[in-house]
């Protein structure tokens, strides 16, 4: 009896680890590491639990891990696409010439393309309309 | 052999009038691969008669690590003996192929980075970003899988049909490998400058093929013009460089129109006696012609240089 009842308290004690170590990651700037974490909770935890549960976390999918040096850099998966967001920034903005290797949908206006293009669109849906 | 050597540098400038009919009136497909075909043979062949300049220039210099027999009378007298154009050529050729290699290299890397950056990202064959800059390309896929990618501030902007209209454009990019032929004529602008544009033309003519893939899957030409007009509406901070007296019609607006007129036939080769078809066939003469006086110069070089040399 009594050990049955540990059991499910045990439990959510893991799932209350896990969101703190989760919200703790998500105040990062950024992917960071196991060791981060842990002095960012104040040292309660020893480093290999943090390093347990951010494995587990990975295992359910709520964060994702890249190599960075000897140790793994950590990232809350809900943040994910931010951070692919502001990468793709950085490639594109490195790259001046980046049509010739992207083909992106539209390319810049001229200084005349502008009012052409308006009139060409509102054309359009005047045909549209009739 | 003669001047002939030095036709294939000189020969793009024929190409250019014909690249600007045969954008305006074959079929986007056609004219994405004839124009891509001609700037590939027309490259090569200025590499190569490059190569055969310096070939010539290398043998007169003294101390040069090619065979002696190389420099003998007999060879100046059949190859046309010209000290400035072969020494010219030694650096220009470096040149040449430095900037083949950067190009390629540098495509390599982009394409390496924005995958890496993309990794963590769900959907496997589009990619939404989160971001406040509008824009949207297709990302080839090489040994992953290709995807679109687009950021929300561009999908926010565009009816449901539009956006439809956008994917479909994407995926076609994609699905006819169009980076690959925008690769080869941005290589071959690389090999030789009166190329450039060539390269223009097949960039223009491959956003339009996908345009005309993209009114066709989703079966109206007036949603892919109104995609793409709103898309660079919203997108238009970042101008592209012209000297505002002789700016052109930019090529956004020329799309629009030409998805506005009637859809173009996708008749593969035109009769001869038209403005359409001289375009084609003079493109293909300029582009036989030019590789006929590489291939004759080549060939007679190594004859030559076959003769002079001792066994």
């Amino acid at each position: 009896m009594g050990e049955e009842q540990q059991r499910p308290r045990r439990r959510r004690g893991q799932g209350q680890l896990e969101a703190m170590v989760l919200s703790a990651l998500r105040e990062a700037d950024g992917p960071a590491t196991a060791g981060w974490v842990q002095r960012r909770l104040g040292g309660d935890l020893a480093y290999t639990t943090v390093v347990t549960i951010l494995t587990r976390l990975l295992a359910k999918g709520a964060v994702t891990r890249e190599r960075a040096g000897r140790s793994f850099a950590w990232t809350p998966a809900a943040d994910q696409a931010g951070l692919a967001a502001r990468k793709m920034r950085k490639v594109l903005d490195a790259q001046s010439d980046r049509e010739a290797v992207l083909a992106s949908f539209v390319t810049g206006l001229g200084p005349d393309d502008e009012r052409l293009l308006r009139e060409l669109l509102r054309q359009a849906e005047d045909e549209g309309e009739d | 052999m003669g001047v002939f050597v030095f036709l294939p540098l000189v020969l793009p400038l024929t190409a250019w009038p014909v690249a600007r009919l045969a954008e305006q009136h074959l079929h986007p497909r056609t004219a994405t691969r004839l124009l891509t075909a001609v700037t590939a043979v027309m490259a090569v062949c200025s590499t190569v008669c490059l190569a055969l300049l310096m070939v010539v220039g290398t043998a007169q210099l003294p101390g040069n690590p090619l065979p002696d027999g190389w420099s003998d009378p007999e060879v100046r007298e059949a190859v046309p003996y010209d000290e400035v154009a072969g020494r010219a050529a030694i650096p220009a050729l470096v040149l040449v192929l430095a900037a083949c290699a950067r190009t390629l290299w540098r495509h390599g890397r982009v394409r390496r980075r924005a995958h890496r950056a993309l990794a963590g990202v769900r959907g496997k064959r589009v990619a939404v970003l989160p971001d406040d800059v509008p824009y949207a390309y297709a990302l080839p896929g090489g040994r992953r899988q290709d995807r679109v990618v687009v950021t929300t501030a561009l999908l926010e902007h565009l009816e449901p049909a539009e956006r439809r209209a956008l994917f479909a454009h994407e995926r076609a990019h994609l699905a006819a490998r169009h980076h690959r032929l925008l690769l080869v004529a941005q290589l071959a602008a690389r090999a030789n400058p009166f190329l450039r544009p060539l390269r223009t033309a097949v960039a223009y003519t491959a956003e339009r093929w996908a345009d005309e893939d993209a009114a066709q899957t989703i079966g109206s030409r007036r949603t892919v013009a109104s995609a793409i007009g709103k898309a660079a509406l919203v997108s238009r901070g970042t101008p592209i460089p012209t000297l505002a007296g002789l700016a052109a019609v930019g090529p956004v607006p020329r799309r629009v129109a030409a998805l506005l007129a009637p859809a173009p036939t996708a008749r593969r080769w035109p009769p001869v006696f038209t403005s359409v078809g001289l375009a084609a066939w003079g493109a293909a003469a300029g582009a036989a012609v030019s590789a006929m006086s590489s291939a004759n110069s080549a060939v007679t070089m190594v004859l030559i240089l076959r003769a002079a040399t001792p066994l």
